[in-house]
């Protein structure tokens, strides 16, 4: 173990985004094996799928060959693990609606590790690694446990690493229900309005908390020098049909900085420690400790350049779970397989969505079943 | 040359066009048999090359043919309907007249639907109002193209429209219902709720077809024959390509009963190859994304949730064949994937069964056990048992229901002329109903 643990170290060391996708791919690949062996070892259900998967991967030449899990399969209950339980150390769960199971993801002090340092190895390469003060547009969260923690809360500690003070400037009734705390926020803008801020939301809790609420007093922060990272994804802003240009131009009206200071990214639980952060290209890449295949829904191969498919994700930090080698439920466009002009290295690609779930109809009206992808 | 298909914007052309149909279908009787002439005609001008590869083409074909409708005809409205004649019904006699025009809602997802629904109610004669789900408007168009060139005087021309609209435009749905006199509903459940939900008139007759699932058994004699298990494999691949596997005749399960000298791992290979060829034949072009994610989702969980487990399949979504035992049946998938469960007796999982399943296709060497087993999979809810290889083959009684006759009236005439005296009249209906 510790040996592996040392490789995943080296990896994670890597400049993230400054190798060619053909070294990187050879690393990742034959850790990626290794990583493989060691989990058929802990889980005999996951290496009964391992050894059914069509290529041996012992023998896989590329990393598209590898056996992949849907990320449904975190679902499970009893979880997913690798570890026995004395050596959980957290478990994470997904957003999910009312209609659907949580993922569960269970990690061990090793992967927890890993997993905060390949966030602030990726963040830090969008915005700097100085530590600075943070605002989190979200309530603070007393009721958490140690022990388990959902995809907001992981989002907002993975972070944690870059604040020097973190100011939460939402609070939550009884119900849950989020409102703004105007006067903490105003406090916050004014003692730190010529610094340089990190400021952290979910998407729709930025749009619904901090935008709307500003926008209706004609207010603005006034902070010029300021990061805003935010994530969770769109789906709850189609109701408002609020899409991306609209979301960035309100959001800097507000905070009072120019819409560049805004960073979208994607992360998901299920992959924590690898986060997709939009360049000034607007596109998203894989870092070294991590890749992105976009599958092509008919033959589950790559898809060429330009081309949309099923996005796996691919990393090399979880050992305590079935986390290496994810096929999601998000459909994505590879905008090239190396060359973006933002000088990051690999594959660039941009999600396009969620993948339509199929519902099992005899004689069924599939309408939008039909619907191709590209 | 009369419209017969269009993009529907309002509700007013919805009706107006309702008009002209059953204004055609006033004007003129239609016997079956000038319904078959057509269709003969148009069935011969479908074996074109071109068409070849729409799904479920071969059997338009057939069905089309006299030699198959004829004797459908025969037992759905009475010997003598085929030329538009009275047939004697006990004290009376009795004749099949069309309801008037009739609403088809078919299904998205087998292509050759709207028009297999829509020749259900031509035979009645009736006219079609068809609602073209979005996906199959071309082809649709194309295949009716075809019948124009069969029916050169119009004689079934006048009786047909083909209504594309989207499938979210209630006020479209809701003018279709008011129009019609008949509907023939076919779809997943949320369609057919929605559809049955629509004001139809309080006299309109409904038909509703699906949603349901269907299995396939065989029984031990039939897979250890080694003579007979590699076409059993063949027919069983050929219902499950069909539609990818998706309508209500689609097996989602293959029961096998235990040998105790054989391994059903033995069938695997065979299974395995079936599956290979007919998809060298048959190739997928196209796939929601949405199934490929069903798809590795059964791969893996039915490989993580039991040590005995076992599934073959390839790297590609084409196709996927999960192992293990057991009469129950499985979250179906659908898009080629099938489970073969082992089980002790196939009365077992029968016994299982509900409403919910269609067709029973069997593979079973054995007439006697076939029968028991088609007794109760008849009690079960169980509305067509056939051989393997025949899944889908569109014969009525389908989902339990005739396809003409509901959806014409049978109209009794007692004769007011003194043909019969009393007496005579007494004897005929102790004959009738056994009364003593």
């Amino acid at each position: 173990m510790q040996l592996l643990d040392d490789k995943i170290d080296r990896m994670l060391s890597l400049p993230p985004y400054g190798q060619a996708p053909d070294a990187t791919e050879s690393g990742l690949l034959e850790l990626l094996k290794e990583e493989l062996e060691f989990a058929c070892a802990r889980h005999a259900g996951y290496k009964r799928y391992v050894d059914h998967w069509p290529v041996n991967y012992r023998t896989a030449a590329q990393m598209s060959d590898l056996p992949y899990l849907p990320v449904a399969m975190l679902k499970a209950s009893p979880p997913l693990s690798f570890v026995p339980p004395e050596e959980v150390r957290r478990t994470l769960t997904s957003s999910a609606t009312t209609s659907q199971l949580p993922s569960r993801i269970v990690l061990d002090a090793p992967t927890s590790r890993r997993m905060t340092k390949g966030t602030v190895v990726i963040a830090r390469d969008f915005i700097g690694s100085s530590r600075r003060p943070y605002l989190v547009v979200d309530a603070p969260d007393h009721k958490a446990g140690r022990d388990s923690i959902g995809a907001r809360r992981a989002a907002i500690q993975g972070l944690q690493p870059f604040a020097t003070e973190t100011t939460y400037c939402l609070r939550s009734d009884d119900n849950g229900d989020l409102a703004l705390d105007l006067e903490k926020l105003t406090k916050f803008a004014n003692r730190n309005r010529d610094a340089e801020i990190l400021v952290y939301g979910f998407t729709y809790i930025l749009w619904n908390h901090l935008v709307k609420p500003l926008r209706a007093e004609n207010a603005c922060l006034d902070l010029k020098n300021v990061r805003v990272l935010h994530s969770g994804g769109w789906k709850r802003l189609q109701d408002q049909a609020v899409e991306k240009q609209l979301f960035n131009e309100q959001l800097a009206r507000v905070v009072g900085c120019d819409s560049s200071c805004i960073v979208d990214f994607y992360g998901m639980v299920e992959s924590v420690g690898v986060i997709f952060p939009d360049c000034q290209h607007g596109n998203k890449h894989a870092p070294a400790f991590g890749h992105v295949i976009v599958r092509d829904p008919l033959t589950l191969e790559p898809v060429a350049e330009g081309d949309h498919g099923i996005v796996q994700v691919c990393s090399v930090l979880p050992t305590s779970f079935p986390g290496n080698l994810l096929l999601t439920e998000d459909i994505a466009q590879v905008i090239a397989y190396d060359g973006c002009a933002c000088g990051r290295r690999g594959v660039s690609f941009r999600f396009a969505g969620r993948v339509p779930k199929a519902e099992v109809r005899g004689c069924g009206n599939i309408e939008i079943k039909r619907s191709a992808v590209n | 040359m009369v419209q017969f298909q269009q993009d529907v914007e309002s509700p007013r052309q919805i009706s107006d066009v309702a008009a002209r149909l059953r204004q055609a279908v006033l004007d003129r009787e239609v016997t079956p048999d000038e319904v078959l002439t057509i269709f003969d005609a148009w069935g011969k001008k479908l074996d074109a090359r071109q068409l070849d590869e729409i799904p479920g083409i071969v059997f338009l074909r057939m069905w089309l043919r006299r030699g198959t409708l004829e004797p459908i005809i025969a037992r759905e409205l009475g010997p003598n309907s085929l030329h538009g004649g009275w047939n004697d019904y006990g004290l009376a006699t009795c004749k099949a007249f069309p309801l008037g025009v009739i609403g088809h809602w078919p299904a998205a997802n087998v292509e050759i639907q709207p028009i297999l629904s829509m020749t259900c109610a031509l035979l009645g004669g009736n006219a079609a109002l068809v609602r073209i789900p979005h996906g199959l408007n071309e082809l649709t168009r194309v295949l009716v193209q075809r019948l124009v060139e069969g029916d050169p005087d119009e004689i079934l021309m006048r009786r047909i429209f083909l209504a594309a609209f989207d499938h979210g435009r209630r006020d479209l749905h809701e003018a279709m219902a008011q129009a019609v006199d008949g509907a023939m509903i076919w779809g997943g459940r949320a369609s057919v709720l929605q559809v049955r939900s629509l004001p139809f008139p309080h006299w309109a007759r409904l038909a509703v077809f699906g949603p349901r699932i269907s299995v396939a058994a065989m029984d031990a004699g039939a897979w250890t024959d080694p003579a007979e298990r590699e076409p059993w494999c063949r027919r069983l691949a050929r219902d499950l390509w069909q539609f990818d596997q998706q309508a209500c005749s689609s097996p989602q399960v293959l029961f096998l009963e235990k040998d105790s000298s054989h391994s059903t791992a033995e069938l695997a290979p065979l299974l395995q190859r079936a599956f290979e060829d007919e998809n060298r034949v048959h190739p997928r072009t196209i796939i929601p994304p949405g199934l490929t994610t069903a798809i590795a989702q059964a791969r893996a969980s039915w490989l993580l949730k039991d040590p005995a487990h076992t599934a073959v399949f390839p790297s590609n979504p084409d196709w996927t064949l999960l192992f293990g035992s057991g009469p129950e049946i499985p979250q179906p998938t659908q898009g080629k994937t099938l489970a073969v469960l082992e089980v002790d007796n196939l009365l077992d999982p029968i016994a299982r069964l509900d409403g919910n399943v269609q067709t029973l296709g069997l593979g079973v060497s054995d007439p006697e056990k076939e029968r028991v087993l088609a007794e109760l999979a008849g009690r079960r809810g169980i509305d067509r048992i056939v051989k393997l290889g025949r899944m889908h083959a569109f014969v009525p009684p389908w989902d339990g229901l005739d396809l003409i006759r509901p959806m014409v009236r049978m109209v009794r005439h007692v004769s007011s002329v003194n043909e019969y005296d009393n007496e005579s009249a007494s004897k005929r209906l102790e004959g009738c109903y056994g009364i003593s």
